[in-house]
């Protein structure tokens, strides 16, 4: 039942009444847990925090009614407007709380008091009978030790007088336990148990067959019968079980009742997620604590609200379990905002990240290094909050939207974003949003989506939904409505045409999506008028752009920028990202000064503060004016003099000449050592590969994200068929083979290695070189791959490779170096360094053949018959036909398309002719 | 029975052309084809793992009647042995058209720095010089940096040279940072060194410099101060042509009553590209890149890479050119150069024209060697007179034995080297 809307300054009003409320519950739990204070002193402190709870407190009179004693403030007067709730200890009412307005207030909803009173009244209520329900159990068990001699003197006793005081209390928790204690010396085979057993349920001996018995009723027992039983059970447990068993376990059981609850309220499906976060909390003032329970009740605890959280996921759930624990619910469950009746649940990207963050946190022997590992402030929408807000604004049809033709919904997709954008968020969602940017004032932050389908089907999807950075300054009206501005954009990108392309392909359409947001702090300082980071990136524990046979795959690899990470996450066009593999920091891809020159970052991604928005700004003007105020910059630049790099003692910004290249980071701090760490221990527990986003301030290291890596598509390793038909191969390869998939190549241009050896003059070695670049032109965009012998890009010997630069090869889908024997040596690749960081920007895929090595396969016999198109496509270069072969895959071999796959996890690859 | 493409064999080949005008006899010709001494050896060195591996170093001195052998030391992976004598052979004849006192060599180890840590690149310069320490030095042998080398690794072995000999022998290597004993004006020395060679050949044609206009093609370092000098000196730069990263192809900016050289560079990037948008805010045409050799002006200068003016495009040379000063290395092919000599444009060769790197380096060794270092004006002023004088000679051997520019280059090169030769007696 949705309230009527109410303007943002009413939401806002509402919430600060929230708030006092909250406050007075705190404050009255204050009050309940001071250790040695008397009842009385208690009770009367409750009496002077409850007023400020309350809407109108100079007018407003608590008094406390217990166990027949009053308790009330002097000059205490009842009148007619009164709030009343009783205080139940164990189905008895001990007492109640009474609440009076002295004068007529404004009416409400009950009376003049606010529904929301009821709750807080109710609530004090509640923890005012746990407070005397735990008083009296001490008392009694206190009053026992005294007439038996003191406390200590006979513990045997103390779970006696347990026992007793729940006959008179809590006769079906005395029966549970008692139940409970029977089961545990049955199972502990003790004979007497297994007798009294059966009087609790009569076993027939045909029970142990056929079906058809279950439907008999069990002959029901009458309580006196039971509390009998009961009293029995805990003789025969006297008489087998050590005292301390005994006890130990009936807290474990009692506290395990106690929290029954919530595990009931997590198994139920019908609960709702405002439900299981209320039980929550119920849990936390209940005062047990989770490591006392029983081990399958922790975990049981644990799987189901990783369950109900985070996602059903089972591999997921599995690995959960085991770090987050209930507790961490305590905190993050306030900052979750959802439907009333929701279902939904956080997604994938922020499991991931909670997860990582505990397993850090538990990892002791790591304890130091890592000590300084942050996780950034994060509020969370559950992924049912696009359904909701698409019903709240009757955007249904939205959901046809999907079945059109891709080009409309290319066209019209601009439309919906702003129909988005246009629409409202339902109360519960509004205010929770308030409350949000309340906890996240002060700083930009960013708004991320995670997606339900991203879990399901792996990060292919990843990157084909909005994050957005907002600078979230102004009144908190501009704050509260560039937020929800943010989010539905967010939630439009759903039905962006990339995202339905890559659903359709996979028959996922009809699906709703489901899509959860994060609202989190962006780390970083403010430099002049911009806000950003040091520096961030993003870290992959498993390394698949290894430029050297050095690298091992499992050393793997950083990209690091300075300021917001988007630089690092995305491909850039005319930018690069640093490049570091944490296993192997001093290989470096450009060694160089050109080379470093040349693919170092020169731009940063940053919020500007007074424009209010995300822009892109060339860093050196921003150190120019600035550079004393961006943190590390020390450790992120080096000078450049002279044609040499030097990391800096000093550093001019108005004069000198710098260049990013992270030389200080890498050789002075841990950082690096500690990326490693961080890798191996997620890669570890997780059991899969991941990949990281995170930021460092120039203070603190945060964790931004952490996922799966071998989810992403580009870097999956591709399923080699067992027995491929030898007349389909053209190549094998079995050393340093990264994972990818090359799929439907038409083309092939080859520079036989041997005919290239064979060159007379160096005007044709360059010949060849030109052809190359002039077919790149020509040839359809990475359709085609690019086979030649040893270096392409060589720039010192030409006979080694062909002399290309990058932009003559820049289209090519995948690069091939094939390394012939030559005597007793093999010469070595190049791994593509001469143009590294542009294959890996571009996405280009590079793999090294040797073909002599016997288990593998280069199919000649296809590259040097096949009808060479080198003649028909560039006839001034006819005479170099003996060694640039350009063949048409689907002409040459009736109708395929070439497919390259890698596996790196076997380091294996092959290239096979199929049908497209 | 056709042979594969063999450096050696080629540089070979030019030599004997050149021995064959000189009429030299058969054994200077058996000295000269070949380098006079060759080292092969093996670096051992403790990786970053602790693990031991041996690298395959190299020198090749082909000849210092003239003076100590002077070339770069290169890492490279596979280093064929025909190249590094070609281009030791080269560097030979490079110094000796320049008329500075010092041979050519050339050497390196093979190595891919890609594969290598920092650690390890120093282990392995190190290394190099220990093992060929006896034969190298300040008046032995002078590296300086070539492919994927730099000014620290010339530091590191200076550094180690000097552990080995117990003293300070800055002149033993060149290539290094000013404040490590590196020579002020080496970012000036190649482009400034062109423009004189223009200057000079300019006065030949009877042309006063302030009268002609020019058209650069690049505008990397030798561009850069190519076109500055001739600025200053009073020539007007019509357009210069460059790179551009982004769209993968090259422009020309066009200026026709003179290009801002410094207003150019201040939109720059750092590695020759010109901010195109910016240049049309100021003021200039943007052209296809080919457009610089086709402007109506005196004088070409292809400043950038080899191979640009072919027999595609001479034909579209401006009528008017009537200089091209080779600022890169090989930027005519020999068909677009048979085309130029009938047009009868006035050449200065590569060889020549870019000689002010190399004659930087050898200053860097001369004030290495004195312990006292110029200022900047004294090197370009020593810089001026080096190449005048190299331009003269060449150009009055030219005339008087009717030579093409390029061939009269050569010829001067190889008669100094086998003159000094004869002079010791050797032959």
């Amino acid at each position: 039942m949705t309230q009527p809307r109410q303007p943002i300054d009413k939401i806002l009003e509402a919430l600060q009444e929230r708030a006092k409320e909250l406050n007075c519950l705190y404050q009255v739990d204050e009050q309940i847990n001071r250790p040695d204070a008397p009842p009385d002193d208690v009770f009367r402190g409750i009496l002077e925090v409850i007023p400020t709870g309350y809407q109108y407190p100079g007018v407003c009179r608590a008094r406390l009614v217990v166990d027949d004693l009053v308790y009330q403030g002097p000059g205490f007067q009842e009148t007619a407007w009164v709030q009343r709730a009783e205080i139940v200890v164990q189905g008895i009412v001990l007492g109640r709380v009474e609440v009076y307005y002295t004068q007529a207030m404004p009416r409400s909803d009950e009376g003049p008091f606010l529904r929301e009173e009821r709750k807080l009244i109710e609530a004090i209520a509640e923890r005012i009978g746990h407070h005397l329900a735990q008083r009296r159990l001490r008392g009694a068990i206190q009053g026992r030790q005294a007439v038996e001699g003191g406390a200590g003197a006979a513990p045997e006793r103390d779970w006696w007088v347990i026992v007793d005081f729940l006959r008179h209390t809590d006769r079906q928790l005395l029966i549970r336990l008692a139940r409970k204690m029977l089961n545990h010396l049955c199972l502990n085979g003790v004979d007497e148990a297994h007798q009294l057993l059966q009087r609790f349920a009569p076993q027939r001996e045909s029970e142990v067959q056929g079906p058809q018995d279950d439907n008999r009723p069990v002959q029901k027992k009458t309580p006196e019968d039971l509390l009998a039983l009961t009293d029995e059970t805990f003789r025969i447990a006297a008489r087998h079980l050590q005292v301390e068993d005994i006890l130990s376990r009936m807290e474990g059981w009692i506290k395990g009742d106690k929290s029954s609850f919530l595990l009931e309220a997590l198994e139920r499906p019908a609960t709702t997620l405002t439900d299981v976060a209320e039980a929550i909390q119920r849990f936390r003032f209940v005062g047990v604590n989770e490591r006392d329970l029983t081990r399958s009740m922790q975990i049981a605890l644990r799987a189901g609200l990783v369950r109900r959280f985070f996602s059903d996921e089972q591999g997921f759930v599995n690995t959960a379990k085991n770090y987050v624990e209930v507790s961490d619910f305590y905190d993050l469950t306030p900052r979750i905002i959802c439907p009333a009746s929701g279902h939904g649940k956080l997604g994938g990207k922020s499991a991931g990240l909670i997860v990582a963050a505990k397993i850090v946190q538990q990892a002791r022997e790591y304890a130091e290094l890592l000590a300084d590992l942050r996780v950034p402030r994060t509020w969370y929408i559950t992924s049912d909050g696009v359904l909701d807000f698409v019903q709240y604004n009757h955007l249904e049809d939205v959901y046809d939207r999907k079945y059109l033709e891709l080009d409309q919904i290319r066209r019209e997709y601009p439309h919906i974003v702003q129909v988005f954008k246009n629409s409202h968020f339902s109360p519960e969602i509004a205010k929770g949003l308030s409350q949000c940017l309340g906890d996240l004032a002060g700083g930009p932050i960013i708004v991320r989506s995670s997606s339900l389908l991203e879990d399901r089907m792996g990060a292919a999807f990843s990157g084909k939904y909005k994050s957005l950075f907002l600078a979230n300054l102004g009144t908190p009206q501009e704050r509260l409505a560039a937020l929800q501005d943010a989010i539905a954009e967010v939630y439009a990108s759903i039905f962006a045409p990339d995202p339905i392309e890559y659903r359709a392909e996979r028959g996922l359409l009809d699906q709703h999506e489901e899509m959860g947001i994060m609202i989190q702090q962006v780390v970083g300082t403010r430099v002049g008028d911009y806000f950003l980071p040091a520096f961030s990136g993003v870290a992959f524990s498993r390394n698949e752009f290894r430029w050297s046979a050095r690298i091992r795959r499992d050393d793997g690899l950083l990209r690091l920028v300075p300021g917001l990470g988007t630089r690092a996450v995305d491909r850039l066009g005319d930018d690069y990202p640093v490049l570091v593999a944490p296993g192997q920091p001093g290989l470096r891809v450009n060694v160089s000064p050109d080379e470093v020159l040349r693919y170092s970052p020169t731009m940063v991604d940053a919020i500007n503060l007074c424009t209010r928005s995300f822009e892109t700004a060339p860093l050196r003007q921003l150190l120019r004016s600035h550079g004393n105020e961006y943190p590390q910059i020390t450790d992120i630049v080096s000078v450049v003099q002279d044609d040499a790099i030097r990391e800096p003692l000093h550093l001019d910004f108005a004069g000198d000449d710098l260049v990013v290249t992270f030389d200080g980071l890498v050789s002075r701090t841990p950082f690096i050592l500690q990326m490693r760490t961080l890798l191996k221990l997620l890669q570890d527990r997780l059991g899969v590969p991941v990949d990281l986003e995170f930021a460092h301030d120039g203070r603190h290291l945060y964790l931004l994200q952490c996922r799966a890596q071998s989810s992403a598509a580009e870097t999956a390793p591709a399923l080699i068929p067992a027995d491929l038909p030898r007349e389909r191969v053209l190549f094998t390869a079995n050393r340093y083979v990264s994972n990818g998939r090359v799929p439907d190549l038409t083309h092939i241009v080859y520079v036989d290695p041997a005919a290239y050896g064979r060159l007379e003059d160096l005007a044709a070695l360059k010949e060849v070189a030109r052809i190359v670049g002039k077919l790149n032109k020509r040839l359809p965009r990475r359709r085609f791959i690019l086979m030649g012998p040893g270096r392409w890009g060589s720039r010192g010997d030409i006979k080694l490779g062909v002399a290309v630069t990058y932009s003559e090869i820049n289209n090519t889908a995948i690069l091939v170096e094939v390394a012939r024997k030559e005597g007793h040596y093999v010469p070595d690749v190049s791994f593509g360094t001469h143009f590294f960081q542009d294959l890996v920007e571009a996405s280009i895929r590079y793999l090294p053949l040797y073909p002599d090595e016997p288990e593998n396969v280069l199919n000649e016999g296809f590259l040097l018959e096949s009808p060479n198109l080198l003649p028909q496509l560039l006839p001034e270069h006819a005479d170099l036909a003996g060694t640039v072969r350009v063949i048409d895959v689907p002409r040459a071999s009736g109708g395929l398309v070439l497919r390259v796959l890698m596996n790196g996890e076997e380091d294996r690859a092959a290239a096979v002719l199929v049908a497209p | 029975m056709a042979k594969p493409f063999n450096p050696h064999e080629m540089a070979q080949a030019q030599f004997d052309h050149v021995a064959g005008i000189l009429n030299l006899d058969q054994p200077t010709r058996d000295l000269l084809r070949w380098p006079l001494r060759e080292y092969q050896f093996a670096i051992p060195v403790r990786m970053d793992d602790g693990s031991a591996r041996v690298f395959r170093g190299f020198r090749v001195q082909h000849n210092d009647a003239r003076g100590p052998s002077k070339g770069g030391i290169r890492f490279h992976p596979q280093e064929t042995a025909d190249t590094v004598r070609a281009l030791a052979m080269w560097m030979s004849w490079k110094c000796a058209v320049v008329d500075i006192p010092l041979g050519g060599g050339k050497g390196g180890v093979v190595c891919d720095p890609h594969n290598l840590s920092m650690r390890e690149q120093e282990q392995i310069c190190r290394g190099w010089v220990r093992q060929i320490a006896r034969d190298v030095g300040p008046f032995r042998d002078v590296p300086a940096p070539d492919v994927m080398t730099s000014g620290q690794h010339m530091v590191w072995m200076l550094d180690e040279f000097e552990t080995i000999y117990g003293g300070r022998y800055p002149g033993f290597i060149t290539g290094k940072p000013v404040n490590m004993g590196g020579s002020l004006g080496r970012a000036e020395a190649t482009g400034f060194g062109v423009v004189y060679t223009v200057r000079e050949a300019l006065k030949e044609l009877g042309m006063a410099l302030a009268e002609t206009t020019a058209s650069v093609q690049g505008f990397g370092n030798v561009a850069q101060y190519a076109a500055k000098l001739y600025a200053q000196l009073g020539g007007t730069v019509v357009a210069v042509s460059c790179w551009d990263q982004a769209d993968q192809i090259s422009y020309a900016f066009r200026k026709q009553d003179g290009v801002n050289v410094d207003a150019l560079l201040g939109i720059t990037d750092r590695f020759g590209g010109i901010d195109k948008k910016k240049a049309r805010d100021l003021g200039y045409e943007v052209l296809p890149g080919d457009a610089w050799l086709e402007q109506d002006v005196d004088i070409l200068m292809p400043n950038a890479i080899e191979h640009q003016i072919t027999a595609d495009n001479v034909g579209r040379i401006g009528k008017g050119v009537r200089l091209i000063a080779e600022g890169a290395n090989g930027p005519t092919t020999p068909e677009a150069d048979a085309v130029i000599q009938q047009r009868g444009i006035f050449l200065v060769p590569d060889f020549l024209a870019n000689a002010g790197g190399v004659t930087c380096s050898y200053f860097e060794q001369v004030q290495s060697n004195a312990n006292f270092f110029w200022e900047k004006d004294d090197v370009l002023d020593k810089l001026d007179r080096k190449m005048t004088s190299a331009y003269q000679a060449v150009s009055c051997l030219a005339q008087q034995q009717k030579l093409y520019m390029r061939d009269a280059a050569y010829v001067i090169a190889v008669s100094r080297v086998a003159q000094a030769c004869r002079d010791r007696r050797w032959v």
